[in-house]
């Protein structure tokens, strides 16, 4: 207990007693001008009134303190012979000793009620808190957030001179360390170490530097409280969350072995090809004509190509799972994506007839250029994919509402059953069986992966015939509208 | 007599078995190292003609073997990366690399830019020439006339400035910010949208099907190139 409060506590008392004994001295006061106009017994009975007030005011042992002095002024000023404390008539001393015990009883009486209401007061307090705590806690699975509850709570429930909250690491989670107030950081030896822990784990610790020393056995109670609420809390988040973290990794060890068989599969059949084509051309058996020859090396040319493009997906497909797509962003020319994409894709696209309609006053848009060669890659290999050869595919782009860039890539393939066209955007999601036709269903999950990455969305839709791909970006970037380049004059 | 001597620093056996057979074949005399250590040692033993680099050596990156190959000469160098390391490419090519390939690559995009790097060498050896012709296009930088099958082409200061300034580079990938700190002025470094409108102008004037240039090339997320016809 520190000197300084003690003194408080002191003065506060002391000036308790000095106001009953004040108000005793007024009202003695004021019936000693009356004293001709009353009765003894009637004083008596008016003596009561001022022995109520100090018990109510101030408490049970200034009661008793009125209640003596007023007992003693009586007996000077009322009780004959005046201003000595003799008595000398028998009902006067009967008076006195009653008029002692009443008043001590009323003392007693109120004092009594008073500390019981104020317990109920204080339980109702500490209700009313451990409720406002419970209900803290009830919307947090955080377990920083809980721990940030725990601390402050117990903070501004108990007053201590410092706090600190600490939960030990575990294998998943850093521990934490939370400090009130902020600034504080002196140490030394707390005055009280309370647990966290259920009756499974200890979770960590709350040590509390007081002022006082030590709490009061209502404190203590409460204290006790928030720390068994308070570790329940954690220990629900920290299950929580592992068992969110199980479930994560069990989700991407699937997608992990689905793709591993897709892609085994996918790769095996270029590889066999060329396989096929190199052993036949290394092979002394057949004299090669150079048309077949030719032929044969073609094949192994594609083959190798398609194998790049599927390696390029997966690794797209990392990038995109590891978070790491963030696009570099420029003021680019939409055309010149898509006809450079166009030409380089000439082999795969060769049996289609291919109609690209963008306008010339299209604005700039704001994309990163690779990652939209790699979009309209995947969507036109999509389209080669399922489309019959001869047919047109159409890649078609306008501005729409001012400021979003409309982008469709449509092919006269069979249409896609209604339930399945939000899928087809899916991981390892393929449509048809997985035999029937090639690719490993990453190509259109990376273009929802980087449309979404440019803040813009793509879906699929039926047309009366044919399928088509939609993809809308936005055409400001940072807020800003596409720039307009002047015009140079000769 | 063997023909220009190329040294390829490369790590993957494969490739260096593929690329010596290839070269040779082509009558170029092959030099190999492994590592960077070892490659810019031989380079300045060897004194080659070109030099193929692979971005990814075992002992230090591409990007450094190329940094300290520009301190004392000035050898065409051809980059070799794989795929995602556009920031790569571009630092190689801003530390002096001369051109790259991604892997993998068609041998016949290999022996054009080692052609391209050759004469590129020759020329910076000889005088510079004041009337550089690809195709149809002649452009007489002296006397800033551009024609086009013969018939003058009216092009704008900046845009007469840029092929200029690409077709003086010829064969060579110039990334944007080299071209636009040089055409612009440094202080349009992040305008991409200037190059890309302009470069799109050039083509509509130049090339005959502008959607799919032969002469003044895109190259993703690197920069632009103006070639010649072989």
């Amino acid at each position: 207990m520190t000197s300084s409060s003690s003194k408080h506590w002191l003065i506060a008392k002391l000036r308790n007693f000095i106001l009953a004994f004040s108000v005793i001295s007024v009202t003695t006061l004021i019936l000693f001008l009356l004293r001709e106009r009353f009765s003894a017994s009637t004083v008596a009975l008016l003596y009561l009134v001022p022995v109520l007030i100090c018990t109510t005011f101030w408490g049970f042992w200034p009661g008793i303190l009125s209640a003596f002095i007023a007992f003693l002024a009586y007996n000077f000023f009322f009780l004959l012979p005046y201003y000595t404390f003799i008595v000398h008539q028998t009902q006067d001393i009967i008076a006195l000793v009653i008029f002692l015990g009443v008043a001590v009883l009323i003392s007693q009486l109120v004092g009594r009620a008073k500390a019981s209401l104020a317990m109920a007061v204080a339980r109702e307090s500490e209700t009313t808190r451990l409720y406002e705590f419970s209900l803290g806690l009830a919307g947090v699975n955080d377990l920083d957030e809980i721990a940030g509850v725990i601390a402050h709570k117990t903070f501004d429930t108990m007053q201590p001179d410092r706090l600190v909250l600490r939960i030990k690491p575990t294998n998943l989670e850093s521990p934490i360390t939370i400090a009130l107030p902020l600034e504080d950081v002196s140490a030394g030896k707390p005055d009280l170490v309370i647990p966290l822990e259920t009756v499974r784990t200890f979770l960590g610790d709350l040590s509390l530097w007081l002022d006082r020393g030590r709490l009061a056995p209502s404190e203590e109670r409460v204290l006790s409280t928030l720390a068994a609420q308070g570790a329940l809390a954690l220990e629900r988040a920290a299950l929580e969350r592992a068992e969110t973290r199980a479930r994560v990794l069990e989700e991407s060890d699937r997608l992990k072995s689905s793709l591993l068989s897709s892609v085994s599969h996918e790769f095996r059949t270029p590889l066999a090809t060329i396989k096929a084509s190199t052993t036949s051309l290394l092979s002394d058996q057949i004299p090669w004509e150079s048309r077949d020859r030719k032929e044969l090396l073609s094949v192994v040319d594609e083959e190798t190509d398609y194998l790049n493009y599927l390696v390029g997906n997966l690794l797209d497909m990392s990038r995109i799972e590891a978070g790491a797509l963030k696009p570099n962003r420029q003021w680019n020319i939409l055309s010149e994506i898509v006809e450079g994409v166009i030409t380089r894709m000439h082999r795969v696209l060769r049996e289609y007839r291919l109609e690209v309609d963008i306008p010339e006053q299209l604005p700039l848009v704001p994309v990163d250029y690779i990652q939209m060669e790699q979009v309209f890659t995947n969507l036109l290999h999509n389209s080669a994919k399922y489309a019959p050869a001869g047919s047109t595919i159409q890649v078609s782009a306008r501005r729409q509402d001012g400021d979003s860039l409309m982008v469709m890539v449509k092919n006269e393939g069979p249409q896609v059953a209604p339930d399945h066209l939000e899928r087809i955007f899916d991981k390892f999601y393929r449509v048809t069986e997985p035999e029937k036709v090639s690719g490993t269903g990453l190509g259109l999950s990376i273009c929802k992966g980087v449309i979404e990455a440019h803040g813009g969305r793509i879906w699929a839709k039926n047309l009366p015939n044919g399928f088509a791909f939609i993809f809308k970006l936005p055409l400001t970037w940072e807020g800003a509208p596409p720039p307009v380049v002047e015009e140079e004059r000769l | 007599m063997t023909g220009p001597h190329i040294l390829v620093i490369d790590d993957e056996p494969q490739i260096l078995r593929a690329l010596r057979t290839i070269l040779s074949a082509h009558k170029y005399r092959v030099t190999i190292a492994q590592t960077g250590e070892e490659g810019l040692a031989l380079a300045a033993a060897e004194h080659p003609d070109i030099i193929i680099l692979d971005l990814g050596l075992p002992d230090m990156d591409g990007i450094t073997v190329c940094a300290h190959l520009r301190e004392w000469t000035e050898i065409p160098i051809i980059i070799l990366s794989v795929r995602n390391q556009e920031q790569d490419k571009v630092k190689a090519l801003d530390k002096g690399a001369d051109d790259y390939l991604v892997k993998p690559f068609g041998i016949e995009e290999l022996l054009a830019r080692i052609r391209v790097a050759l004469r590129h060498l020759a020329k910076s050896q000889g005088d510079h020439e004041t009337v550089i012709t690809s195709g149809p296009i002649e452009i007489d930088l002296a006397r800033h006339i551009v024609t086009l099958d013969g018939a003058e082409v009216k092009l704008t200061a900046t845009e007469f400035k840029l092929l200029a300034y690409l077709a003086s580079h010829t064969g060579r990938v110039l990334t944007h910010q080299n071209i636009l700190s040089n055409v612009w002025g440094p202080e349009y470094l992040e305008n991409v949208e200037y190059l890309r409108v302009f470069m799109s102008q050039l083509r509509k004037k130049l090339e005959t099907d502008p959607k799919q240039p032969r002469y003044l090339l895109s190259e993703p997320g690197v920069g632009y190139r103006f070639v010649t016809e072989d």
